[in-house]
């Protein structure tokens, strides 16, 4: 496993702990509060100290290229869909004509979780596809 | 699938048995790599792949070989 897969494994596992936490909490202290559970994204923070001197050759900065744009297209949608959806849930469904401005702030912090976690996943993906011919 | 297919594992061999390892070293990539491109699952840049014929003192067509589809039919074997 090379540092680029080890990152992805950090963003992966604190992306799950956001959404894990968050679920965890609502019961508790509310929708609202329990977004605080996104601050568990902040460990993802440690990942450029993981493999600094490791070296990265051309197929590792492709691999690394095409997650990013992964990650970038799902968080672009994630958050657009945020945007149409919070509307459209508050005035379709809830007849207000108004939502909390509390809400583009978690949208924004959800579309950077999203963004990580696919990037990381993607990466994961794209090394595992090779994980067979690892031994030969 | 890439349409480029090579002999690398076969030149390997041919050059004392040289390791994936020792090749990756000598071209500078990771090892990883080489696996990937044994495989076929990765294509080279025009750069790298001109190292590994280096590597082998071959040209490039006798280390990496690019089968040109017929329309309607897959990469030639």
């Amino acid at each position: 496993m090379n540092a680029e897969q080890k990152r992805a494994w950090l963003g992966l596992v604190t992306g799950m702990a956001c959404v894990v936490g968050y679920v965890a909490l609502v019961p508790f202290i509310g929708p609202m509060a329990a977004t605080a559970a996104f601050g568990l994204y902040g460990l993802n923070g440690f990942a450029p100290f993981i493999g600094r001197k490791e070296h990265a050759d051309e197929r590792d900065r492709s691999i690394a290229h095409r997650a990013t744009l992964g990650g970038a297209m799902a968080s672009y949608m994630a958050f657009i869909l945020g945007c149409m959806g919070t509307w459209f849930i508050a005035f379709a469904w809830l007849g207000k004509e108004q939502v909390s401005v509390h809400l583009m702030g978690i949208i924004t912090y959800l579309g950077a979780i999203v963004f990580y976690t696919v990037r990381s996943a993607a990466v994961l993906v794209m090394y595992g596809r090779h994980v067979e011919a690892d031994h030969a | 699938m890439p349409e480029i297919a090579n002999c690398i594992r076969r030149l390997r061999f041919d050059h004392d048995e040289m390791t994936q390892e020792a090749l990756a070293e000598r071209v500078g990539v990771t090892r990883q790599t080489i696996i990937a491109l044994e495989a076929c699952k990765y294509t080279p840049s025009l750069s790298l792949a001109f190292r590994i014929a280096r590597a082998f003192n071959k040209p490039v067509e006798d280390v990496f070989r690019y089968d040109i589809p017929v329309q309607g039919e897959g990469p030639t074997p």
